[in-house]
């Protein structure tokens, strides 16, 4: 099985809201949701040592996806390349899937009385042989788009270094 | 332009390739791959001074997304909230696209459309008016930024009037103190820790690098992108800072001084640098003046007292001096946080003193002197700028620079013409000049402090014309208001001046409305009053092609380049012959310049001055900073685009969880905050945080309410911290600039029943 997916090195998200700016631009959403979301937790203590972090929320396109067992009318599926696709045609708007993520990253569009995910630029860049609109846009460079494993390297790279006292 | 090239290329830098890669990428427009409809058009975000280099998507005439340009050197394809929001913002329905004539009182929101005709007719009667009545010092004219053409425009304008009564309205604080004190220390030109302009702090090839009162993260996208790849390469960060910022979260080291203290913590980090033999010896005996009187003054600052002054831990002070003197390359920046209070000018000279004992002086990765201006091939901005001043005398006048004459008028190394609390006093007092028509291009009643007063001081000038893209704050109380084409609908040429290379680009689409270039209007207004103006403006072609003249482009073949880039290299006081273009010749820890002006040639740190009674500041328990900016937001602009207010649709302000507890405060609660600078209250809802020291709370700054369509203040005063602030004196003596950062405040919480709807729904 393939999978495609976005792979955030939080490390160096300063939650400079870009990504999700870039997304609705790219994807033209309307005001009152995002596809991926950065939440901020803290500053708290820890250790007598403030900490923050910066949390990119968005579907992780799961191999497991709780809200395809949800949806009563079958309007999700996991396609080929690991993606997990809400068919518009066919959702009803119940929420349900809303409800199973537990990321909370289905959003609701109050105008289409729809649910929607992160397409991970299927349809536009990704076509186009670019990559997805939040990885190009992040001025950090840590939005990683590509086969999980491969992009998985990524991070392993990065501990490598570390504990070689780099 | 060859030749130039040839120039660049033979130094070898990584940068200057980069830079000549860039410019050989071809700019025009081109078909999209994907929709052979689309035409992607390769131009400049203006809305900062990152200018970051975008693609605008145009479909039948309309622009259909905005993205960041991957091949442009300074962004590479990264793209900040504002930026990506550009679609939305230039097809806003509260965007001005017509010429607007106030009826009644200016304020009372109640406007009409005019035709061009009408409105630079009625413009021009009114400055020849005044000029007939009164000479040219009864007008006046204000901007905010100054590198790009329009800017250019405007000080040809005032030249050609004769009027010395120009003012970026933040001269006094914004990045101004910062150059003036790089360029007393390290010579004209090299203003350093503040911009990256022709120089400047290389973070990206950085292993160590401390910020002061500072977040690129959040103000310069660009240069949080370059911190970042320090750090991903394993770069140490300091950052100081009172708040807890998403910089501060990456920090190695972050020391939280009480606010307004920097310059006691850095003669401190210098005081133990040097008694420890941390500092770059060989360095500073080569190129630095002044050393044994800057030790003799740093001794003044040992540890144990500058931690009491400064609140911060003997231990994390030492762990800062040894991890930045022992690091190399280094770079330092040094921003607003320092700024903006009556310490500025003698905290930044500490902080350059720090800087200068590491030796990490145009090395790469550290902070990269200028080329001499002497050495550019071109240097467009200094060259119209000074073509752009009056003589001596008549510069005198403007208000504010026989009391500050080092910083401000001629001998103001950095462009500031007047000093912006007395430019306002004069449009509300009539002294020193009694201005009779007022020009202003900038958002001074919504960004900057003493909201009421310059706003009465805008009233009460017979005669305000105001171009705009929004009826902002400021727009509300002129007389007519001219719709700005914004950065897709113009010809733009950007100088130098910031981003250390000249772009021309032409204009992606037409107009909404009626917008016109502002340098259109400006050449319009000359034309009709018949002025000479010190630059050829005939057209706004033929005034960019001045703008380029020495680079050997006109604009037709300028706009077909990505960039024009100016000359960069290390070391240059390695050649033979080479001097700091200073009075010693070499940096200056022990300043010439400040001791010719009468100001103390080393720095040393003082107390804030009270900006009131012992008496009255006894009720204002908490310290108060204030205008730490968002990324979403610049300054004014941006609280009435939708995909950024989501993201922060309240002002807030910051307290720390025990003085909310204090307070009877909870998170999300609806704060007063009053101050004794000015009376009145503002109201922000509360960030209950340990991201703030105890005794201090922040405010967000620049707040107004676009949605509020039935207040013809569109909520001016309800929570913007500068309502509550003043332009009154204490000063710094040297900058002259005020206290909006370490001054007091007191806070309560907004009862419930005092909320008011308007504060509980935006959208």
């Amino acid at each position: 099985m393939t999978q495609i997916t976005l792979l955030v090195d939080t490390e160096y998200c300063t939650g400079c809201h870009s990504c999700e700016v870039a997304c609705k631009a790219e994807n033209n959403l309307p005001g009152g949701y995002n596809w991926i979301n950065v939440l901020q937790v803290g500053p708290r203590k820890i250790g007598g040592k403030l900490k923050t972090d910066y949390i990119p929320v968005r579907c992780r396109h799961c191999a497991q996806p709780p809200c395809l067992d949800s949806c009563p009318v079958k309007a999700i599926s996991k396609e080929s390349d690991g993606r997990v696709v809400i068919n518009q045609d066919i959702c009803i708007g119940c929420m349900n899937c809303v409800e199973a993520c537990p990321f909370g990253a289905v959003a609701f569009d109050p105008g289409t009385g729809l649910a929607s995910i992160c397409d991970l630029g299927k349809e536009g860049p990704v076509a186009a042989g670019q990559e997805p609109a939040c990885v190009r846009a992040c001025p950090s460079k840590c939005i990683y788009f590509g086969e999980i494993n491969e992009i998985a390297g990524i991070i392993r790279e990065k501990a490598a270094r570390r504990i070689a006292g780099y | 332009m060859k030749m130039t090239n040839k120039k660049l290329s033979m130094e070898n830098q990584a940068i200057n390739e980069m830079l000549c890669r860039a410019e050989d990428i071809n700019a025009e427009p081109y078909q999209s791959p994907t929709d052979p409809e689309v035409t992607i058009h390769r131009t400049v975000c203006t809305i900062s001074h990152c200018a970051c280099g975008i693609l605008a998507h145009m479909k039948d005439g309309r622009l259909i997304k905005v993205e960041g340009d991957p091949d442009f050197p300074q962004n590479e394809g990264a793209m900040c909230p504002k930026g990506l929001s550009m679609v939305p913002a230039t097809y806003h329905p509260d965007r001005i696209i017509y010429p607007m004539k106030q009826m009644g009182e200016r304020g009372s929101d109640n406007w009409q459309r005019i035709s061009w005709d009408e409105a630079l007719d009625t413009i021009c009667g009114k400055i020849q008016e005044a000029l007939d009545k009164d000479g040219p010092l009864s007008i006046a004219y204000s901007f905010c930024d100054g590198f790009r053409g329009n800017e250019l425009a405007g000080f040809g304008i005032m030249k050609a009037i004769g009027s010395p009564n120009v003012c970026g309205t933040d001269a006094h604080y914004c990045f101004r103190p910062q150059a003036n004190a790089d360029m007393t220390t390290f010579g004209d030109g090299n203003f350093i820790t503040s911009e990256k302009c022709q120089g400047g702090p290389e973070f990206e090839n950085s292993k160590v690098i401390m910020t002061w009162g500072a977040n690129p993260f959040e103000c310069h996208m660009t240069r949080g992108k370059e911190l970042i790849k320090s750090l991903k390469e394993g770069g140490k960060l300091i950052v100081v800072d009172p708040r807890f910022t998403n910089l501060a979260a990456k920090a190695d080291i972050w020391l939280q001084p009480r606010p307004s203290t920097d310059g006691a913590l850095a003669m401190g980090m210098v005081n133990y640098a040097i008694e420890n033999n941390l500092y770059d010896r060989e360095f500073v005996e080569k190129y630095c003046s002044g050393f044994n009187e800057l030790k003799e003054r740093a001794r003044e600052y040992p540890l144990k007292k500058v931690s009491e002054i400064t609140w911060v831990p003997e231990e994390l002070i030492k762990q800062a001096t040894i991890m930045w003197m022992t690091t190399k390359p280094g770079s330092m920046t040094t921003r607003m946080g320092m700024n903006m209070h009556t310490n500025a000018m003698q905290s930044l000279r500490a902080t350059n003193c720090l800087l200068a004992l590491s030796g990490n002086i145009d090395i790469r990765g550290g902070n990269v002197l200028a080329i001499p201006i002497d050495d550019r091939p071109y240097v467009p901005f200094f060259k119209m700028e000074a073509q752009s001043r009056l003589d001596t005398e008549t510069m005198a006048k403007a208000p504010g620079v026989k009391e500050r004459p080092m910083y401000y008028g001629k001998n103001a190394q950095i462009y500031a013409r007047s000093h912006p609390p007395a430019y306002h006093d004069m449009l509300l007092t009539g002294k020193p000049h009694k201005i009779r028509v007022y020009i202003c291009v900038n958002d001074p009643v919504g960004a900057m402090q003493d909201t009421k007063k310059i706003r009465n001081a805008i009233k009460n000038v017979p005669f305000v014309v105001k171009s705009d893209l929004w009826m902002s704050p400021t727009s509300r109380y002129a007389d007519i208001v001219l719709p700005a084409a914004n950065q897709f609908e113009r010809d733009e040429v950007h100088t130098e001046f910031y981003t250390g290379y000249i772009r021309a680009v032409a204009k992606v689409k037409e107009p909404e409305g009626e917008c016109k270039d502002e340098k259109w209007i400006f050449l319009n207004i000359a034309k009709r009053l018949g002025l000479d103006m010190p630059y050829p403006m005939d057209s706004v072609r033929e005034f960019h092609n001045h703008i380029l003249e020495d680079t050997g482009l006109d604009f037709e073949k300028a706009k077909k380049k990505l960039l024009i880039p100016v000359p960069y290299r290390y070391k240059k006081y390695e050649q033979p012959g080479y001097k700091f273009p200073t009075k010693s010749g070499k940096i200056e820890l022990y300043s010439n310049r400040f001791e010719e002006f009468g100001y103390d040639p080393l720095p040393f740190y003082e107390e804030i001055k009270p900006e009131a009674s012992e008496k009255k500041l006894a009720n204002y328990p908490l310290v108060l900073i204030s205008g730490a900016r968002t990324g979403l937001f610049y300054h004014s602009y941006g609280r009435q685009l939708e995909w950024l207010r989501e993201l922060f649709p309240w002002p807030t302000i910051e307290i720390h969880p025990e003085t909310a507890k204090k307070y009877g405060i909870a998170a999300g609660d609806w704060v007063y905050v009053e101050t004794p600078q000015r009376s009145g209250r503002v109201k922000l809802k509360a960030d209950v945080t340990y991201g703030i020291d105890p005794r201090v709370v922040h405010c967000r700054a620049h707040w107004w309410y676009p949605e509020r369509k039935n207040d013809p203040e569109r909520g001016l005063t309800d929570s913007n911290i500068n309502a509550v602030l003043s332009h009154n004196p204490p000063y710094d003596p040297i900058s002259g600039s005020t206290i909006v950062r370490g001054g007091k405040c007191k806070i309560t919480r907004v009862p419930d029943e005092e909320v008011g709807e308007e504060f509980k729904k935006w959208r």
